[in-house]
């Protein structure tokens, strides 16, 4: 067997990096010894990159600044904003909706009527993407095509979006308890990889009554609990409901009852029907 | 260069204690954590972000994720690595926000990063077609073997040093700075930045390259006084 050629000045230049971090294979690391020890030039770069290394090494600044006061800024944050609080939050992350501005933990109802209307929700998700902010999509194909379709229309590309994770679809689960294992699971991943905030945008009810659906209860379940997963994690929760097609009794006890706040007519509003889920639960 | 051995699960007892006690609410620990990355973080944010004040907000706005996503962070990475992940991920929006080009995207392929003068084939100006007692070099890059390290570091050095890391590309720049300022090793620097190894690799031998080239003249100088100066 022929043995391998002998690696060239320009391949050890090229090599130099992986050769450092320990990543060439053991046949390759010999060839690159054994040109460097018969090759001065090389053996000469090597240790120049070596010692390039070193002086970046060097380039990091012993503590210098005071940086007392902005850190006292920041446990001030600590203090105020963080979610183990009880208190109110601050409303100020924009909503995409109207000119509302929510705050981590929102769980809001959004009642439409004209297509129009429905199309609106994109706004919610645009608004999350030009934030850094992570979206998740629950509910029916159906819903999702349009609101895909309405994204790309405002010149987002869905498919970078998806790649990245920055917009995802979550799966839809028959039970309450599969679904809020859905997007728990969601919002943590989003939180992982670094995103500030999860936008959950739900359309369960677009496919009621097909088969595979989770059953109203089910929903109604999952509507009253969301509340509670919201207030703990970096999260805005909009679930959409249908006006005209909804019956009655899902429109009061979903959309009414579960949400601690209504969007409707470009208005965000506290919701004085909105019932404790703990009671909900135990009273459906 | 050794790359450290991954033995350790990502998250340490020590670091789960931490965790609970950010989320009950604890200052002293939160004040620690802070202690202990806040400057990292700065220096960190002004690679993203020329200005200063903007990069104190991006890491304002760092530790703000940090506070409320605490509930949700379930140490499926070091701490350390999930507080970059966020800095990068407020970093890179404000960077888009303010000149509407991302600087950097972790899907950016490593071709994308090519520019004129990139570094690899600007080291062939060195090479030659006939063989001489140096192998291919035309003029042998000079012995640094009698140029102390500890007298590397020269004010004018540094401030070199400083001009070449500004002029690289910031996805060049970036993994530099990690890797050989700060000392990360490539398993960190791969996570917060959410890069493939390999493609880690290709830039931070990107970035070396240009920054040895540009130390060159200080090399030879050092080494035997080919070069008044």
């Amino acid at each position: 067997m022929k043995p391998p050629a002998e690696m060239t000045c320009d391949e050890v230049v090229e090599l130099v990096t992986a050769y450092l971090e320990g990543a060439l294979p053991p046949q390759e690391r010999d060839r690159f010894e054994a040109h460097r020890q018969g090759c001065s030039g090389c053996e000469t770069y090597v240790s120049q990159v070596r010692l390039t290394v070193s002086a970046l090494g060097q380039l990091q600044p012993s503590a210098g600044e005071d940086l007392s006061a902005e850190q006292g800024r920041i446990l001030e944050l600590f203090r105020t904003r963080g979610l183990h609080r009880r208190e109110k939050r601050n409303r100020d992350i924009p909503l995409g909706l109207g000119n509302e501005r929510a705050a981590l933990g929102d769980h809001i109802v959004y009642f439409w009527e004209s297509e129009r209307e429905f199309d609106a929700t994109a706004s919610f998700l645009a608004a999350g993407v030009s934030l850094g902010e992570a979206c998740v999509l629950i509910g029916h194909d159906a819903a999702h095509e349009r609101l895909l379709a309405s994204l790309e229309r405002r010149g987002l590309s869905v498919r970078a979006l998806m790649q990245e994770r920055q917009l995802q679809v979550a799966s839809v689960r028959l039970s309450a308890d599969g679904l809020l294992l859905e997007l728990d699971e969601r919002i943590k991943d989003a939180v992982h990889r670094g995103m500030p905030t999860v936008r959950i945008l739900g359309n369960l009810n677009w496919g009621r009554g097909t088969p595979g659906w989770p059953s109203d209860r089910e929903i109604l379940r999952l509507e009253a609990q969301v509340t509670r997963v919201a207030e703990r994690l970096p999260s805005i929760v909009v679930c959409v409901y249908d006006v005209t097609n909804l019956p009655g009794p899902m429109l009061v006890k979903g959309g009414l009852e579960c949400h601690p706040l209504t969007f409707r007519r470009d208005c965000l509003r506290h919701n004085e029907h909105h019932v404790a889920p703990e009671r909900f639960l135990e009273e459906l | 260069m050794e790359r450290p051995a991954q033995v350790q699960p990502a998250v340490s007892l020590e670091e789960s204690t931490l965790l609970d006690a950010l989320r009950r609410g604890d200052e002293d620990a939160f004040a620690r954590l802070v202690g202990e990355h806040h400057a990292t973080l700065r220096r960190v944010a002004r690679l993203y972000v020329a200005n200063a004040s903007t990069a104190d907000e991006v890491v304002q706005d760092t530790w703000l994720g940090v506070i409320q996503g605490i509930w949700a962070f379930e140490g499926r990475s070091s701490l350390k690595t999930w507080i970059f992940r966020i800095l990068v991920n407020r970093a890179r929006t404000r960077a888009v926000r303010e000149s509407r080009s991302a600087p950097f995207s972790g899907t950016l392929s490593t071709e994308s990063a090519a520019e004129p003068g990139v570094s690899v084939s600007s080291e062939h100006s060195l090479f030659r077609d006939d063989s001489t007692a140096h192998g291919l070099w035309t003029r042998p890059p000079l012995d640094p073997g009698s140029s102390p390290e500890r007298s590397l570091l020269t004010k004018e050095l540094r401030e070199r040093l400083r001009t070449v890391i500004d002029a690289l590309p910031s996805n060049l720049r970036i993994v530099l700075w990690l890797r050989d300022v700060e000392g990360w090793s490539s398993d960190e620097v791969c996570n917060a930045l959410a890069i493939q190894e390999t493609n880690q690799r290709v830039l931070l031998h990107r970035a070396r390259s240009r920054v040895r080239a540009a130390l060159e003249p200080y090399l030879e100088g050092a080494g035997g006084g080919a070069r008044q100066r």
